[in-house]
């Protein structure tokens, strides 16, 4: 009778020893940070270095530099809003641009790469070999006036062209978001639609529909989570980047929320608004994800 | 050309010091002023009162003698830089030869670890954190005031530099550091405009003001501007004749505002400082330039270019920005002595014309004449104009250190310009 109740005892403190290790790194590495961050958010400032002072206690915060941001945004002079929107619009063609290149890729290669698969996968991981630095700079040669790209586009009897894809062109910088975080969407979409099952999808076929129809009706649906973690991985570091556009753009007329950041991350005076934003880009970023998670739950729930 | 007084978004900043004293200094009559008037301005805020007023600003006007630091002493004489240690050097990009580097790592057997950064704001932040351990840092001389008020650089031991003696009389007791107790002069430069006479067909010396080529719409999209926020003040405030390329007046403030922000908007402008790369590259034909970066040019041409089609422009009258780099050693670092010896290497002509060689950029120090620099081949004949002489800093305009209140109402007009609107 005791071994039973010393065994339940020891589930019972199995679970949460497990989880420990992700709770200290959690801890860590994510809200011990983020106080940080609002500390000096919600801080003063040095008045000779203009350095950023924290502010630990809560009851001492000052919203001033939050107020000064979301003045800004929404405010008279709203000079931060076009850079938010941007983002916006450059993350979201450049993740439905990732998902129509991966998809495929993913979907070829978990279905009909056979005895390649293997190869293919490493072939598509290949690219993390590569710092993301190094991948943008050989960008910046290819693109820049006298480079292969706008070699290639006058080659022949064509006319010479002299597009300047490096001075603030949008298409640039949302092409460089595309190349960079495609293989992050690679990896999540390619083991989703790995672990679909060959009998649901031959039971379908079975059953009278054509291929099409199988993956209208079957694959798609079944990959509908994989597709929707693979946009996360990718459209979150997107939102914070800001060295592709740096590199590929160095222009205002593309700046992005990222840029803001480092922008007033680097700047006396100013570092306490990159944490305004930061806070922002949390709770939009946080939103979907929650009505995400909450959604999936709803529909395992309605299934069992 | 100036904003009405009602529109002086310049000073809506968060910082109701910043509204407050310039508001206040405005009303003092503020119309061109005085190094005492802005420091009262800045200094009549209670809070922040004993702080700011404690402010000093060097100027060629009020030239400073910085107190010995007591918490930082300078080195004792005599020592000698540790074999195997390490030296943290903390510079632009590309703004020390490698060359150098490695034959002062052979010669005193000391490790040297470059870090770079990319603008002075950037710099300053990482400084201020102490604890990155950086011996030298390249400042200008507008932040060189916070840098010893905030106890953040160590004084020199001259006894460690004998080369010293090779600089420009005129740069050895400089007014932002009287009897160089902090600083050597690192480098000289003006700050004009470079372009390519193969992209750009306006005559730009001939035009009635040259600066106006920065706005001229024919070049939108096709131009850069560089990505520091003092210089890019003064090159608005320098095109409509205000030689006070560090006024406070809220009125020019706002019409820096209204310039920089209508330059994003017509010209597009890359905003960057890579010039000295991108503009051989053919990425643009046309920016504002650093005279160093303009000698730098012909090094990254490609090979079928000719150097002939490079241009540099500075006002012919000398009524431009003309500012010299500054090396110290940080209070942070672990390695002073070296630190000093390596200064001191910096300051031998033939290190020195190694350094040039690679950098562009002009040490002050007297074996390196107009004439010699063209003779030996260092800058062509075509960017002379990029070469200056010690009456380019009696004529010449430096940026200085602005009182924090300023400094904040800019920082903050630059912040919106870069936002992109």
């Amino acid at each position: 009778m005791a071994e039973p109740r010393a065994s339940r005892a020891g589930a019972r403190w199995l679970w949460p020893l497990l989880a420990l290790p992700g709770t200290v790194w959690l801890a860590v590495l994510f809200v011990a940070p983020l106080y940080v961050v609002l500390a000096i958010l919600f801080g003063t400032v040095d008045p000779i270095l203009r350095q950023p002072v924290p502010v630990w206690n809560p009851l001492d915060w000052d919203l001033s530099q939050f107020r000064y941001v979301w003045q800004h945004i929404v405010g008279e002079n709203p000079f931060f809003r076009p850079a938010l929107l941007r983002t916006v619009v450059y993350v979201g063609v450049a993740s439905l641009l990732c998902l129509l290149v991966a998809y495929p890729v993913a979907y070829y290669t978990a279905r009909f790469a056979g005895r390649w698969k293997g190869v293919l996968l490493a072939a598509l991981i290949a690219p993390f070999w590569i710092s993301y630095m190094m991948r943008m700079l050989a960008w910046v040669n290819l693109l820049q006036a006298d480079g292969l790209v706008n070699k290639a586009l006058s080659v022949g009897w064509l006319p010479d062209v002299h597009r300047a894809w490096l001075n603030g062109q949008p298409t640039t910088v949302v092409l460089g978001l595309v190349y960079g975080y495609v293989p992050y969407m690679i990896l999540p979409l390619f083991a989703g639609l790995d672990r679909t099952p060959t009998a649901v999808l031959e039971a379908a076929r079975d059953l009278g529909a054509n291929r099409w129809e199988t993956f209208r009706r079957v694959t798609w649906p079944m990959s509908r989570a994989a597709v929707v973690v693979s946009l996360l991985v990718t459209t979150l570091p997107m939102l914070g980047d800001y060295f592709t556009n740096d590199l590929l753009s160095g222009s205002p007329a593309t700046s992005m929320v990222g840029n803001l950041i480092n922008n007033s991350v680097l700047t006396p005076g100013q570092t306490g608004q990159a944490g305004a934003f930061v806070v922002l880009i949390l709770i939009v970023s946080i939103v979907p994800m929650v009505a995400y998670v909450r959604s999936t739950r709803a529909g395992s729930e309605v299934q069992s | 050309m100036a904003a009405e007084p009602e529109r002086r978004p310049a000073l809506s900043g968060p910082s109701r010091l910043a509204r407050r004293s310039v508001l206040k200094g405005a009303l003092a009559g503020l119309a061109l002023p005085t190094l005492d008037s802005i420091l009262a301005a800045c200094g009549g805020d209670g809070g922040a009162k004993a702080n700011v007023a404690a402010e000093k600003i060097p100027a060629p006007d009020n030239p400073i003698r910085w107190a010995v630091s007591k918490a930082n002493p300078p080195i004792d004489s005599g020592l000698t830089p540790k074999r195997g240690s390490t030296l943290r050097i903390y510079n632009y990009a590309d703004y020390v030869s490698p060359q150098v580097l490695k034959d002062f790592e052979k010669k005193y057997g000391v490790d040297i670890r470059l870090s770079t950064f990319n603008d002075a704001d950037e710099a300053l932040t990482k400084i201020a954190s102490k604890n990155l351990k950086f011996d030298l840092y390249f400042p200008s001389y507008d932040s060189l005031g916070r840098l010893i008020q905030s106890e953040l650089v160590r004084p020199l031991n001259h006894d460690y530099l004998p080369n010293a003696s090779n600089l420009w009389p005129s740069l050895r007791d400089p007014w932002y550091d009287l009897g160089a107790r902090y600083t050597v002069p690192y480098t000289i430069y003006s700050t004009g405009i470079g372009w390519r006479t193969d992209q750009v067909s306006t005559d730009i010396p001939g035009l009635d003001n040259p600066y106006d080529v920065l706005w001229d719409r024919q070049y939108a999209g096709d131009m850069a501007i560089l990505d520091d926020w003092h210089t890019a003040i003064a090159m608005v405030l320098l095109r409509n004749g205000e030689l006070n390329i560090n006024s406070t007046d809220p009125k020019d403030i706002a019409l820096v505002r209204e310039q920089l922000l209508d330059l994003r908007t017509t010209m597009k402008p890359r905003v960057t400082i890579s010039m000295y790369t991108e503009l051989p590259a053919g990425q643009y034909g046309l920016c504002q330039m650093w005279s160093g970066d303009a000698i730098n040019l012909p090094y990254y041409l490609p090979k079928k270019t000719s150097s002939d089609i490079l241009r540099f422009w500075f006002p012919p009258d000398g009524k431009g920005e003309v500012d010299n780099d500054l090396v110290v050693c940080l209070a942070q670092g672990e390695n002073p002595v070296a630190a000093h010896f390596f200064v001191n290497e910096l300051l031998d002509p033939d290190v020195a014309g190694r350094n040039f060689g690679f950098t562009g950029y002009q040490p002050p120090l007297n074996q390196f004449t107009p004439d010699r620099l063209v003779a030996d081949g260092y800058v062509p004949e075509n960017l002379a104009t990029a070469i200056l002489e010690p009456r380019d800093f009696e004529r010449g305009i430096p940026l200085l250190q602005l009182p924090a209140s300023a400094d904040a109402a800019y920082h903050q007009v630059w912040q919106e310009f870069k936002s992109g609107g």
